[in-house]
């Protein structure tokens, strides 16, 4: 798949790799914000600062005045980052309003991502949140009090439905309503959810329940069935002496009449497996590395299993 | 600027003598093999030398056991369709879990179909245990699908010793073998060394020749049906009027790796060698996968830690450099590379894979341009990563517990 980025999202990027003055690439100390989002196993994490120039009789009226991102992840999500904070120098706004920025800023300020790279924008808006969030307690702003409600992440906690990258029932559905996410591809494409295993796109509860719930049943054409695994039988022929037997049989002969042969040269021998008639062996130590001797080895081990304990046994080199 | 082309596990440069063969059969040989008049005879008698060259380049085998197809994936999809129908008495098919999607998804539609699929595992090398094989074949076993070399690492598996294996269990299982990454770079002996190998697919822009024909080995006997149905062409085996020219340009391709084997071995080898070294060298935490398994002369498969892969691909590419990247970013799906996950590579790791792959046209200078820029490349992204301490040239303390694989060992 080759790159469909926008001039600008390539700028960004390429001004952030090279640490052009123009980059919000870095971290700073001691800030008056701080949230992240992501994480590596997900494949992208940001984590995003910011400061703000205090005023000194109400917080609300603090303005953020510098914003620096760390971020691990594709092109697009190192350009996204550097959209975030772009976008929150130019307003100087209070924290407070930083929140209405959404994903689609971001996604305007680079002039479009593509549907499978919309997840970097979201990531931007999500850690931009958290910092606000983690400002609004390091000034004891109450921001429930402003009719914010700064509970949802904490009610996010639930029942989880995309167990490759951990999102639970609450955020999904959240995430459906707040961003009008209307197929399992477009969420996939803003949160990741079901973009990897897949399971939870059609199961009891899963993406498309949740879709179902938000928007109303829609007619499905597509439905996947579970696979029907066949319960294992043995294999091989039908032995008088039970399996367990015979396996015994073959440790005991091995033990008095082949493994001392060869200890006896610096060698030995291994089971690997008995499958019915089939007794399969490795051979270890200098045995293992000898080719001359794999095929006599394999002839005398056969041969003594063959006489006393079943003539249709067959001994295979592993 | 000039290209490095280092991504030949992706698809390779056509070679100029392969154009030159094809040439006249896209010109005034147009007509179809199958016709009756004089002129047809021409056509016919090239996919017919084609047929023949290919037979004796892969160990003297039959020439009417070569089908030519349209590509790999073809191949493996008549291969491992054409065996389950042809055996309907028997449900279970094992493979590997680091197969390529043409072999894979195939064994997940299996699935799908009610068939039962045992996915071998790998370990954190990339290698296969022969005893996993022998522990999951059984009575019901109809098919063992297993590729010769990985086309993300390069990793080869012993294809010889688990198709004896599987023989010598049971006759009556199909052994099947995806070889696309490794004909024209691997000598194949299928009355040889190879000689338990009842079905092998490959294609032809894995080794210089264009895009759009593969090739499946059936030896004689094997139970298979056909899975694209129509004439009578290939024996009633692969309907379809033959694509003269291309079939033409791979027995081409292929006479050109036999003849330059031994020098393009050996070059490519060093120049492989040459670049791990020196980029084990110049970067912190790089960890090559696949390194100490058996592999592939040309490839070169390497992780940097807490770096993203596209970025790193992106940057190549300004610099002229086509690489490919494991990443989830540039897979289509949000998941970093199954072959990846498969050897348990932390996700520190995996999503900062990146590919490098040689052909006989690589030279030195490519590697001396790779290794340029590509360290810069590396250290501009860690310079952006949250997990990464710059001062200190290392991950940050935070960071280090990351390193360990999915399962903490």
């Amino acid at each position: 798949m080759t790159w469909e980025y926008t001039e600008k999202t390539m700028q960004l990027f390429m001004d952030a790799v090279h640490g052009k003055p123009s980059s919000h690439m870095g971290e700073i100390a001691d800030p008056d914000g701080f949230g992240e989002h992501g994480s590596i196993a997900c494949g992208d994490a940001l984590r995003f600062t910011f400061r703000t120039e205090r005023d000194p009789s109400d917080p609300l009226r603090d303005r953020i005045v510098e914003a620096r991102y760390l971020t691990f992840g594709c092109t697009s999500a190192i350009a996204a980052s550097e959209a975030l904070c772009a976008i929150i120098e130019d307003k100087k706004c209070s924290p407070v309003e930083a929140l209405e920025i959404t994903n689609r800023d971001i996604v305007d300020y680079l002039g479009g991502l593509p549907e499978a790279k919309i997840h970097c924008s979201v990531m931007g808006a999500e850690a931009l949140e958290a910092a606000v969030f983690n400002w609004a307690i390091r000034r004891g702003v109450d921001l429930a009090a402003l009719g914010i409600d700064i509970t949802r992440q904490e009610q996010d906690e639930g029942r989880l439905v995309c167990k490759c990258f951990g999102l639970s029932e609450p955020y999904l559905r959240r995430k459906i309503r707040e961003l009008n996410l209307r197929s399992i591809t477009q969420i996939t494409n803003a949160v990741k959810a079901g973009g990897a295993c897949t399971s939870c796109h059609h199961a009891p509860g899963g993406l498309q329940d949740l879709l179902d719930e938000a928007w109303g049943k829609q007619p499905t054409t597509m439905v996947s069935t579970p696979s029907l695994p066949i319960g294992p039988q043995p294999a091989g022929g039908e032995p008088e002496l039970s399996p367990y037997q015979l396996a015994k049989r073959v440790e005991k002969v091995l033990d008095e009449d082949v493994r001392p042969k060869l200890q006896h040269d610096g060698g030995d021998l291994e089971i690997v497996d008995i499958k019915g008639m089939l007794v399969y062996c490795r051979l270890q130590g200098v045995c293992a590395t000898c080719a001359g001797a794999t095929s006599t080895i394999k002839l005398m081990v056969e041969q003594a299993l063959k006489d006393r304990v079943d003539e249709r046994i067959r001994v295979i080199n592993v | 600027m000039s290209i490095v082309y280092a991504d030949n596990n992706a698809t390779t440069q056509v070679a100029p003598e392969v154009v030159q063969a094809m040439t006249p059969y896209l010109g005034e040989q147009y007509f179809n093999p199958s016709s009756m008049y004089e002129a047809a005879r021409v056509p016919a008698k090239a996919i017919a030398d084609a047929r023949a060259t290919i037979a004796r380049l892969l160990g003297g085998v039959r020439p009417d056991e070569i089908l030519f197809t349209s590509c790999a994936t073809e191949s493996n999809n008549a291969a491992i369709f054409g065996a389950v129908k042809a055996n309907p008495a028997r449900r279970h098919v094992i493979t590997t879990a680091v197969e390529h999607p043409a072999v894979l998804n195939v064994c997940k539609e299996l699935e799908r179909d009610g068939l039962e699929v045992t996915f071998l595992p790998v370990d954190a090398r990339g290698r296969l245990d022969v005893a996993d094989l022998v522990r999951a074949l059984r009575r019901e076993t109809l098919l063992v699908s297993i590729m010769h070399a990985n086309n993300e690492t390069g990793v080869i598996f012993p294809i010889a010793e688990v198709a004896r294996i599987t023989k010598e269990t049971d006759p009556g299982i199909v052994f099947h073998t995806d070889a696309t990454q490794t004909v024209g770079k691997l000598r194949i002996d299928l009355t040889g060394e190879l000689a338990h190998v009842d079905m092998l697919s490959f294609s032809g822009h894995k080794l210089h020749a264009p895009k759009g024909v593969g090739a499946l080995f059936i030896r004689r006997g094997t139970r298979c049906r056909p899975f694209l149905v129509g004439g009578h062409q290939e024996s009633g085996r692969r309907g379809g009027t033959e694509n003269v020219p291309y079939i033409v340009g791979l027995a081409r391709a292929l006479e050109l790796a036999a003849e330059t084997h031994e020098s393009t071995e050996e070059r490519i080898h060093h120049l492989r060698g040459h670049l791990e070294a020196e980029l084990t060298a110049r970067i912190p935490l790089l960890q090559v996968n696949g390194g100490e398994a058996e592999r592939l002369s040309n490839t070169l498969n390497i992780s940097c830690h807490f770096i993203e892969g596209e970025g790193i691909l992106y940057q190549l590419s300004e610099h002229g450099i086509c690489a490919s990247s494991g990443s989830a970013c540039t897979s289509g799906s949000l998941e970093p590379s199954h072959v990846l996950s498969a050897m348990k590579v932390p996700f520190t790791a995996a999503h900062g894979s990146v590919r490098f792959s040689f052909s006989r046209y690589n030279t030195e200078a490519d590697v001396d341009r790779i290794l340029a820029v590509f360290p810069g490349i590396v250290s501009n992204l860690r310079r952006l990563s949250p997990y990464w301490d710059v001062q200190r040239g290392c991950p940050r303390p935070e960071a280090e517990h990351m390193l360990r694989s999915p399962d903490g060992d």
